[in-house]
C-alpha cells in the first residue's frame, strides 16, 4: 500500500538554487526543470501587441533549445558535416565564440541535427554538451575552449538510440548526469571520468530529472523500454516502470511532484500517473488520450498542458487533469508545437511559426496568437529569460523576442 | 505450375468496388474469427487495427521474434478491444497452441511462405502482405497450398479495390483513353546522397535476431535492416521494385487482358548511394538506387523505373503509371488520384480524386479486409486472391532476377519457368539457411 506519509518526500533540486541569476535559464526546461519560467509577464495581450524581435542568427539545422546565463545565450545547430555549439551575447545577439566538431546530421525519416541542449554551469563557468552520438564536451562558457572531452558511446561501448542521444546534460554539484544507456550514467564535472554506467543498451530520449527522497538524491532517467529512478551518488536503480512504445521513443521528461510521478510518450502510447509506494511506483492512471511525442508538458496545480500526438499526425493542445486523467479541453489552434510556461500562462509556440499566449487554466483557453515568426518547422521548446522569448526552428533560425517592449 | 484454371478473376476484381458495409450476412451478431498476426510492426498493427474495427475478430495470437513491438501491439489491442491474445515469437508454436482461424502475415519478405502455408494446412484464412514471397518458387509453393485446400487468402494489394483505381480502372476500359500502347510504372524523388556505412550493433534486447534472419542468409544485426529496413536488403526482400513496383505492376495486370509478359530486362544500381558494404562491423543497404525493368507483352510494352535521388520537379506526378493511349495520357496516381490528359491541346484533364479509409498512410486497408471477409463468409474469391498476387508479384520478382543476372529473361506464364536459361531458372528459388526448408511446390 501507498505510504501517504511519504507525501511531499519528493523535492526537486534547483540548479544551484539561489545562485541562479535573476531569472536565467540555464538548462533545458529552466531553472526548476518544469518547463516554467519565474518570470511574470508585463503584456498579455499578444494578438495586439506582438512581443518584437530584438535579434535573429543562424544555428544550423537542429531541434537544441537555448540556455541563458551570465549574459550568454547557447544553442547548437548542424552545419556542413558539423555540430556547431555557439555563444551569443545575450543583449546584441552577436556570436562570441564556437565550437565545431564533425558529426553525422543523422537525418533518419526527419531533418536531423542535435537534439538536446547545453547546459550552463553557473558554478565553474563551463558549458557541457552531450552530442547526438555520444560526444560530451565541457567547455569554458568565456571563450568555448575545450577543458575536457569525450565519445561516451565509442569509450563505453553504448548503443545509440535510433535518433542519437537527445537528453541534455544535468549538473548535480560535481556530477554530470547524462540519460545513457538502460539506466543512465555519471561522469566527474571536474575530469570527465566516468563515475558509474548503466548497461550499454538503448536510452530513452529525455533529460534527467532530479528529485530527493528520503534523504536520496535521485534522477529519474529513461530507456527504450521505460523509465527509472536511480542514486546519482551510486547508480543505483531505485525502481522502474516498464513503458514500451514502438520505437522505444521515450523523450518527454517526467513531471516530478510531492510524490507523484508523470510520464508520458507519442507513438500512439499514452500517459501514466504514478505515485511513489514503498520503493517503487503504483500506477495511479493510465490512458491513451496524452501522448507526449517530444517535449513534456508543463503543470499548475492540478493540470497539465501541453501537446497531444505526433508531429506528423493530427496533434494538439490539451489540458489533463491530473487528478482524473481525463482530458479537460483541447484545442486546434496550434496544431502540432510546443510550450513552456510563465506567470500562470502557456508561451506556445505552433509548428507552423505562430506564437500564442494564454491563461493556463482548466476552464478554457483563449489564446492571443501573433503571425508567423518563424517558418516550420518549430518543434524546439521556446525558453524565457530575463524578459525575452527564445524560439527557434528546425532549420536553424533562432529569434529573441523581447516581452516587456512591445511594437 | 497451372494459373489459368479461376476464370472469375477479373470480374471479381470489378465487383469488389462495391464492398458492403457490416454485418455482411444479414441480420445477427456477425461470426467473430479467432484472428492471430505475425509480424507486429507498424504495417502489421495496421492491418490489426482493421481486422479489430471490422468487428469480426477476436485476437487470440500475436507473434514476433522482437518483444517490443510484440508488447505494444498487445498492449493496444487489450485496450482497443479488451482481447487478451497469447505472445510468442515463433508461428509455429502460435498456430498449433491458438488454431487460429485468420492468420495476418506482415512479416518481411522472406518470412511469408512458410507461416503462409502452414497457416494455410492448419485450416486458417490467411492475409498475407505484398509482394507474396521473396522468390517466385515460394509463392508458386503458397499458391498451391491455397489451390490443396479451401481457405480464403487475401493478399495486401489495397489497391486493387483503392476507389480511385477501380474508377480509374474503369475509364481505362471505356475507350476514353484509345488504344493503349505502352504503360510507364515509376516511383521517383527522393533526397539522394551517397549512403554511410552504419556500425552494426548488438541485437536489440528482446529480439531473436537468428529466427528474424530465418531462412534467409544471417547477417549482422543493423538497425537499417530491422525494425523497418529490410526493404532494401536483398536478402530479405526486393527493393524498391518488390515493395512499390507490385503495385503498379498489379494494376498492368489488372487492365490488361494479357496474362504474363513474355520478356523481362532490368538494369540499374547505386551509383549515387554507392557500393553496398557488409562487413563484419558495419553495414549499407544494398539494394539499387535507381533501376528501370521492361516488360515485354504481346500488345504493348510497360516499364517501371525508380530513383532515390535527384527529386523530382520536372514532372507532375511522383508516383504511379501512364498509360499511354491513342486519345493521350492517362496517370494513375496514389494521393494525387488518377488524371487523363487527353492529347488535343485544348481540351481540359480528367480528374478523379482518390477517397483512402486511411487518410494518413493514403490506402483502403479497410475496403480490403471487408472483401477478405466477405470472400470467407461466401466462399468466394477476394479482389487480391493469392492467383491474382502470385501473378502480380511475379513480375517485380522476374525484374530483380533479371538484374541480379544481368540479362534479359523470356518467360513462359504458363509453365512459370524461363525459356532457354538454366542459370536464370534456378534463381527461382534459393536454398534455405539450415535448418529450414524451401517450400517446393
Amino acid at each position: 500500500m501507498i505510504s501517504r506519509t511519504l507525501s511531499g518526500a519528493l523535492i526537486l533540486l534547483g540548479l544551484g538554487g539561489d545562485a541562479v541569476l535573476a531569472d536565467d535559464w540555464p538548462q533545458f526546461r529552466g531553472p526548476r526543470h518544469d518547463g516554467i519560467s519565474l518570470e511574470s509577464l508585463s503584456q498579455k495581450n499578444w494578438a495586439e501587441a506582438p512581443p518584437k524581435e530584438i535579434w535573429r542568427a543562424k544555428v544550423g539545422i537542429g531541434f537544441s533549445a537555448v540556455s541563458v546565463a551570465k549574459g550568454k545565450v547557447i544553442t547548437s545547430g548542424h552545419i556542413g558535416g558539423d555540430d556547431v555549439v555557439r555563444s551569443f551575447d545575450e543583449q546584441s545577439g552577436k556570436q562570441v565564440w564556437e565550437h565545431r566538431y564533425a558529426s553525422d546530421i543523422g537525418a533518419m525519416f526527419y531533418i536531423g541535427g542535435p537534439g538536446s541542449t547545453p547546459t550552463i554551469d553557473i558554478e565553474s563557468d563551463t558549458v557541457l554538451v552531450l552530442g547526438k552520438w555520444g560526444e560530451l564536451f565541457c567547455l569554458k562558457l568565456t571563450d568555448g575552449s575545450v577543458v575536457w572531452k569525450r565519445h561516451l558511446a565509442k569509450e563505453e561501448s553504448l548503443v545509440v538510440p535510433d535518433w542519437g542521444f537527445s537528453g541534455s546534460v544535468l549538473r548535480l554539484e560535481n556530477r554530470l548526469i547524462l540519460n545513457l544507456g538502460v539506466a543512465g550514467m555519471a561522469i566527474d564535472s571536474r575530469t570527465g571520468k566516468t563515475l558509474w554506467r548503466s548497461d550499454g543498451a538503448e536510452s530513452g530520449y529525455s533529460t534527467p530529472v532530479p528529485f530527493r527522497e528520503k534523504g536520496k538524491s535521485l534522477v529519474i532517467v529513461s530507456s527504450g523500454e521505460g523509465y527509472s529512478a536511480v542514486d546519482t551518488n551510486t547508480g543505483q536503480q531505485e525502481w522502474s516502470v516498464p513503458w514500451l512504445t514502438r520505437y522505444g521513443v521515450n523523450a518527454a521528461d517526467p513531471i516530478i511532484w510531492n510524490d507523484k510521478v508523470f510520464i508520458s510518450s507519442g507513438y500512439q502510447k499514452g500517459s501514466g500517473l504514478f505515485e511513489l509506494g514503498d520503493g517503487e511506483l503504483e500506477m495511479i492512471w493510465k490512458q491513451r488520450k496524452f501522448r507526449a511525442q517530444q517535449n513534456a508538458p508543463v503543470r499548475f496545480g492540478d493540470y497539465l498542458y501541453g501537446f497531444d500526438g505526433d508531429s506528423s499526425s493530427r496533434a494538439m493542445l490539451k489540458c489533463l487533469s491530473l487528478k482524473t486523467g481525463e482530458i479537460v479541453w483541447e484545442d486546434e489552434t496550434f496544431g502540432y508545437g510546443a510550450l513552456c510556461g510563465a506567470d500562470g500562462h502557456l508561451i506556445i509556440i505552433s509548428s507552423d511559426g505562430r506564437l500564442g499566449l494564454a491563461e493556463a487554466s482548466p476552464s478554457g483557453v483563449a489564446a492571443s496568437v501573433t503571425p508567423s515568426v518563424l517558418p516550420a518547422d518549430c518543434w524546439t521548446v521556446p525558453v524565457i529569460a530575463n524578459g525575452r522569448l527564445y524560439c527557434r526552428n528546425s532549420k536553424g533560425n533562432l529569434v529573441a523576442l523581447d516581452l516587456i517592449r512591445t511594437r | 505450375m497451372k494459373t489459368g484454371r479461376r476464370t472469375f478473376i477479373k470480374t471479381a476484381s470489378l465487383a469488389g468496388a462495391s464492398f458492403i458495409p457490416m454485418p455482411l450476412l444479414g441480420a445477427g451478431p456477425a461470426k467473430r474469427y479467432r484472428t492471430a498476426l505475425i509480424g507486429c510492426g507498424w504495417w502489421g498493427t495496421n492491418i490489426l487495427r482493421e481486422a479489430m474495427a471490422a468487428g469480426q475478430s477476436k485476437v487470440v495470437g500475436l507473434c514476433d521474434v522482437y518483444r517490443r513491438p510484440l508488447q505494444v501491439t498487445a498492449d493496444e489491442v487489450e485496450g482497443a478491444s479488451g482481447d487478451q491474445p497469447q505472445l510468442f515469437d515463433d508461428y509455429r508454436e502460435m498456430l498449433a497452441k491458438v488454431r487460429p482461424e485468420i492468420v495476418i502475415i506482415a512479416t518481411p519478405d522472406h518470412w511469408h511462405a512458410m507461416p503462409c502455408i502452414d497457416a494455410l494446412k492448419s485450416g486458417a484464412h490467411v492475409f498475407v502482405e505484398k509482394p507474396t514471397s521473396h522468390t517466385i518458387g515460394e509463392s508458386q509453393a503458397m499458391l498451391a497450398a491455397a489451390e490443396a485446400g479451401d481457405r480464403i487468402v487475401q493478399v495486401g494489394l489495397h489497391r486493387r479495390i483503392g476507389p480511385h483505381h477501380v474508377s480509374g480502372m474503369e475509364f481505362l476500359r471505356s475507350g476514353k483513353v484509345g488504344e493503349i500502347g505502352m504503360v510507364r510504372m515509376f516511383v521517383t524523388g527522393g533526397a539522394g546522397g551517397k549512403e554511410t556505412p552504419s556500425p552494426n550493433s548488438r541485437v536489440p534486447t528482446g529480439m531473436n535476431w537468428d529466427l528474424w534472419c530465418g531462412p534467409a542468409p544471417k547477417r549482422a544485426y543493423n538497425r537499417k535492416l530491422s525494425p523497418g529496413g529490410w526493404r532494401n536488403f536483398l536478402d530479405y526482400a526486393n527493393g524498391t521494385l518488390g515493395d512499390w513496383g507490385v503495385h503498379w505492376l498489379d494494376q498492368v495486370l489488372w487492365w490488361t487482358d494479357e496474362r504474363y509478359p513474355k520478356s523481362v530486362y532490368s538494369t540499374g544500381g547505386r551509383p549515387i548511394l554507392g557500393a553496398a558494404v557488409a562487413t563484419e562491423t558495419e553495414s549499407t543497404t544494398d539494394a539499387p538506387d535507381s533501376q528501370v525493368a521492361v516488360y515485354e507483352f504481346e500488345s504493348f510494352t510497360a516499364t517501371w523505373e525508380h530513383r532515390k535521388f535527384a527529386g523530382n520537379q520536372s514532372e507532375k506526378h511522383r508516383i504511379g503509371a501512364y498509360f499511354y493511349g491513342t486519345k493521350g495520357v492517362f496517370h494513375m496516381g496514389w494521393r494525387d488520384g488518377w488524371t487523363f490528359y487527353p492529347k488535343g491541346n485544348s481540351d481540359s484533364p480528367v480528374h478523379g480524386n482518390p477517397d483512402f479509409s486511411d487518410k494518413k498512410d493514403g490506402n483502403n486497408l479497410k475496403q480490403l479486409w471487408q472483401d477478405f471477409l466477405i470472400g470467407i463468409e461466401r466462399r468466394t474469391q477476394p479482389v487480391a486472391n493469392l492467383e491474382v498476387a502470385h501473378r502480380s508479384s511475379v513480375l517485380p520478382l522476374l525484374g530483380m532476377l533479371s538484374y541480379k543476372l544481368g540479362r534479359s529473361v523470356r518467360w513462359d506464364g504458363d509453365r512459370e519457368q524461363i525459356i532457354g536459361d538454366s542459370e536464370a531458372n534456378a534463381l527461382l528459388r534459393r536454398d534455405y539457411r539450415t535448418p529450414w526448408v524451401y517450400p517446393d511446390a
